[in-house]
């Protein structure tokens, strides 16, 4: 029986994100932006859903002056996302 | 976004995420260059000039401690990601410094003025182990190398004199810290370009 793919991760920029995010301990906006290559004002509205789904953390801070926003994976994020490849996997062993 | 779609998109995060090297091997060049310049100082004044207090030229490793201590505090404040390998080498190169520290102090206790006998022999132990760990984290063969070296002259170091063992420590460092640490180096900024 197929269980249904979570909707705050099935779609390509937050997938992206957190698939990033899973690998670092955590990483600056910038970054994120320049490895998914999305525009600032779409990745911005995207951590935001994530964040309120408590999948990440997100903590801004001011470093010489200039704002800077932190995002770092949450563990509930990160069952979220091995439920998610977990239910993918089971999609996938049978041809869809 | 079809299951394959999905699958696809979360591979190439990751190896982004993966490919991501913030070793620049500045530290390994500071340090290498530093051991290199003060081993090699003070055998050649001992053993050429007959200078008996050449060994003040370790004076230098407080001040490479200074930079160390203020370009770590500047690349933090820069660092746009910390990935786990990061965090892990960092923890294995204090835990380094502190084994560094300590047996320096127990040899000292423990035998005296004779203390000089086994300092470099255990150094060049110790050196091995980092840089070893470090080469399999990084999946670098020349730090793995390097650390074989280290461990090969540590063993050789007790068929020498001692007063030789000073010229065994420069190699160590060219061949574990220096040459890895250009090649890092050149790592870094090629990923930087790409």
């Amino acid at each position: 029986m197929f269980k249904e793919l979570d909707p705050i991760l099935h779609t390509p920029l937050r997938l992206a994100i957190v698939s990033l995010l899973i690998s670092v301990k955590e990483a600056e906006f910038t970054f994120i932006k320049e490895k998914t290559n999305a525009t600032a004002g779409n990745l911005s509205v995207q951590v935001s859903k994530l964040k309120e789904a408590g999948y990440i953390d997100v903590v801004k801070q001011f470093r010489d002056n200039y704002p800077q926003t932190i995002c770092k994976i949450t563990p509930e994020g990160l069952r979220a996302f091995e439920i998610y490849v977990k239910n993918l996997q089971s999609y996938l062993n049978t041809g869809n | 976004m079809s299951s394959a779609d999905s699958l696809a998109l979360i591979e190439s995060m990751i190896n982004k995420a993966k490919n991501q090297f913030s070793e620049n091997g500045h530290l390994y060049l500071l340090w290498g260059w530093v051991v290199f310049i003060c081993s090699l100082g003070q055998y050649l004044g001992m053993r050429i000039l007959k200078i008996q207090e050449s060994y003040y030229v370790w004076i230098l490793t407080w001040v490479a401690v200074i930079y160390m201590i203020i370009y770590l505090v500047k690349n933090k404040k820069k660092r746009r990601v910390v990935t786990y390998t990061d965090e892990l080498l960092g923890a294995i190169w204090i835990a380094f410094s502190i084994v560094m520290c300590l047996s320096g102090f127990i040899l000292g206790q423990t035998m005296g003025t004779r203390f000089y006998e086994l300092l470099n022999p255990i150094y060049l132990t110790i050196y091995g182990m980092p840089t070893f760990i470090s080469g399999v984290v990084l999946k670098f063969r020349p730090l793995k190398t390097g650390a074989a070296v280290c461990w090969v002259l540590a063993v050789l170091s007790t068929f020498i004199p001692v007063t030789e063992h000073l010229l065994l420590i420069a190699i160590a460092m060219v061949a574990a810290w220096i040459i890895p640490g250009y090649l890092l180096k050149q790592r870094y900024n090629n990923q930087a370009v790409n």
